[in-house]
């Protein structure tokens, strides 16, 4: 595994109380495979990226267990001067929002050379031929003469295309790409991902993507997992979630987009809200907004039970993902 | 088709693009709408899709006359609403009213959820008299399924997608007959997108309600519309009924959009075609001549450059008849099935 999430616990102190956001994550990616990770906003998805990459604001946050094992290293016992060399060189991260991660005051041409700069101890010039290098390599035509470019003079297309080149600079094992494409119209999404999945075979590399978009992880993910309430509740190989969920969250997602390729009637809504951090509710965290609950859904907080015996392995955390399957 | 009770024709909004402090002098415009035509019947939803920039949002906001067009007509029951003022205008709005995108930054933070969704009253006291206000409110806020005794309550009190209802809430107060909705659940989760999409579907029959829809999301405008127009740089580029512009359409931009969007199910991804446009969408400074697609389609030929299509049915089709015979602004308008539901041809 080239990176492993263990039982990872992050949390918020605020005036008005403890939010928890995160409460026991465990996942993995392997070199070359692309793992989703669906929620919905404060399910923690991103939490989880950002102790990953070791870039949560510390505090209010805080990491109060589990591990981060990346190479077979615990990242979270980590130095930060450590940390800073993993963090760029050997996992990067590409934002949902180009245009507020780059630097409106400099030149797109510097602040990819400056990867090289800080990292590899290149010489300003080199590292600008390096920038110019990358910005062709996804492809922005005329980079030759945009690296002096400053971010507004681009597209959004573009600005999301110059981050995946950041990310990409030092050539890292792992990439986490929070909502890459959330910002962007359609046509120009599947531009930029199919850049990346292709950028991905070319390197090799680990990628996690987190989206709340349904239809963008059907294209490209190899597993996913669905967080809800900064917890995994099901995580399983693509095809399999999406012909047969095992937990009712998955389900009713699945059940309240509308298709493109059908005019449904009334749409399945799932009642209620998502839960406040704040005052997760005890026992499993959908009961209240599940149509499938009983009393011990409202006691005992469910496992990830094991669905199927084999490899890959599918997991659900519900009491009765047996009856969730059937029907 | 149902009594039509507004027709749009010929609308454009160009703003200017000046230089020069004291002596001003235009040096271009910025073509956000550039000839837009449809009508809209009781009763009906019409969807509007495209891509930011495309002037979707402008041909909302003159819906409702908060911008005024720089040329064309809007026209309510008979009357050109962009020409009218006062009385007759207030009367107008009362019948048009608007749910917006961001249910964050569209209500006022200060205001209390009764004060907002009574304010209409404020400006047309003809509908319902001071004393029945918050009854009205309160029972406003049962119609989309808020608890009526939050009338006393903040914004920032509710989640995103109450907010929303709170916002609809306040389009309904007037008791219109249109309602404008510019992207209403893209700022919304999935699981209560689902919520609010279904709200409308259940006041659209209850009050009967028509619609304009306007959203980027191509699957939430399948699903709630009757008619679909897709806009590309100022212009309608095809439009007609919802199964022929998703399971039959001409125009490729409209394929191009299609096929590009996710479908959250693997198997019929692999049996899909994708087609990948180049490039972005031009600047609507300068907008190509000819067809404004030209410059990313892959069927552009000389005489798209010269000659601008009309939003007309295909010759092709025009004799033949069926799904495909809708409009489409391409000279070379050809149908392909690019969603896959098995239904269409390829």
């Amino acid at each position: 595994m080239l990176l492993e999430v263990r039982d990872l616990h992050v949390e918020f102190r605020t005036r008005d109380g403890v939010a928890k956001a995160v409460n026991g994550v465990d996942y993995g990616v392997d070199a070359g495979e692309t793992l989703a990770v669906l929620g919905e906003s404060g399910s923690g998805k991103s939490v989880t990226a950002q102790a990953i990459m070791g870039i949560l604001d510390i505090p209010p946050g805080r990491i109060t267990g589990g591990e981060v094992l990346f190479q077979g290293r615990d990242l979270l016992k980590l130095k930060e001067e450590e940390r800073r060399k993993v963090r760029g060189a050997e996992m990067a991260m590409i934002f949902q929002d180009a245009l507020s991660s780059l630097n409106p005051v400099l030149p797109v041409g510097d602040q990819l050379g400056e990867m090289f700069v800080v990292h590899r101890g290149m010489s300003r010039k080199d590292a600008r031929a390096k920038a110019v290098e990358l910005m062709e390599r996804v492809r922005i035509p005329a980079a030759k003469e945009r690296v002096k470019d400053y971010p507004h003079q681009f597209s959004g297309g573009m600005r999301q295309r110059i981050m995946i080149a950041m990310a990409l600079a030092l050539e890292p094992a792992l990439i986490i790409a929070d909502e890459p494409t959330t910002a962007l119209d359609v046509t120009v999404q599947a531009q930029v991902m199919d850049l990346l999945a292709e950028l991905q075979r070319e390197y090799n590399m680990g990628l996690i993507l987190i989206t709340h978009d349904l239809g963008v992880v059907a294209d490209v993910a190899d597993r996913i997992a669905v967080m809800y309430a900064g917890r995994i509740v099901e995580s399983a190989p693509v095809h399999d979630i999406y012909k047969v969920p095992a937990h009712p969250y998955t389900k009713g997602l699945l059940e309240s987009i509308p298709r493109l390729d059908q005019k449904g009637e009334e749409l399945y809504a799932i009642k209620g809200l998502p839960p406040n951090l704040m005052h997760i509710p005890p026992g499993c965290a959908f009961h209240p907004r599940c149509p499938m609950a009983q009393d011990v859904c409202r006691t005992d907080e469910p496992p990830l039970y094991e669905v199927n015996g084999e490899e890959p392995a599918r997991r659900s955390a519900c009491h009765f993902w047996r009856e969730c399957m059937n029907g | 088709m149902a009594e039509s009770i507004l027709q749009v024709s010929g609308l454009v909004k160009h703003y200017p693009l000046t230089q020069g402090i004291l002596f001003k002098k235009q040096v271009g415009a910025v073509k956000a709408v550039d000839g837009v035509d449809f009508e809209l019947a009781r009763g009906e939803t019409l969807g509007i899709v495209g891509e930011s920039g495309c002037g979707k949002s402008t041909v909302a906001k003159m819906l409702v006359n908060l911008e005024k067009p720089t040329e064309g007509e809007i026209r309510y029951r008979g009357e050109d609403i962009a020409k009218l003022s006062g009385k007759a205008l207030r009367s107008v709005r009362r019948n048009i009213q608007m749910v917006f995108q961001d249910p964050y930054t569209s209500l006022n933070p200060r205001m209390t959820v009764g004060d907002i969704i009574g304010e209409p009253y404020e400006i047309h006291p003809e509908v319902a008299p001071k004393g029945d206000r918050r009854t009205k409110v309160q029972e406003l806020l049962d119609v989309v399924g808020l608890n009526p005794e939050y009338i006393n309550r903040y914004p920032h009190q509710f989640s995103g997608g109450q907010r929303q209802r709170i916002g609809i809430a306040r389009g309904l107060a007037l008791r219109p007959e249109i309602i404008v909705a510019d992207e209403p659940v893209s700022a919304l989760d999935v699981s209560v997108q689902a919520q609010v999409i279904n709200l409308m579907d259940r006041l659209q029959s209850e009050f009967e309600l028509s619609y304009v829809f306007i959203a980027h999301d191509l699957s939430i405008v399948r699903h709630i519309s009757d008619r679909v127009g897709v806009m590309y740089l100022g212009r309608i580029v095809e439009t007609g009924k919802d199964a022929e512009i998703y399971d039959h359409p001409t125009h490729p931009y409209t394929q191009a959009l299609l096929s590009a969007v996710p479908v959250p199910d693997p198997v019929a991804r692999e049996h899909r075609e994708r087609i990948i446009l180049a490039g972005d969408v031009p600047s609507p400074t300068n907008i190509p001549s000819g067809c404004r697609f030209r410059t990313r389609c892959w069927k552009a030929q000389e005489r798209c450059a010269l000659e601008v299509p009309l939003l007309a049915v295909p010759a092709g089709f025009r004799y033949v008849g069926g799904p495909a015979a809708h409009d489409s602004a391409c000279h070379f308008a050809e149908e392909k099935a690019v969603v896959g539901n098995g239904n269409g041809p390829g």
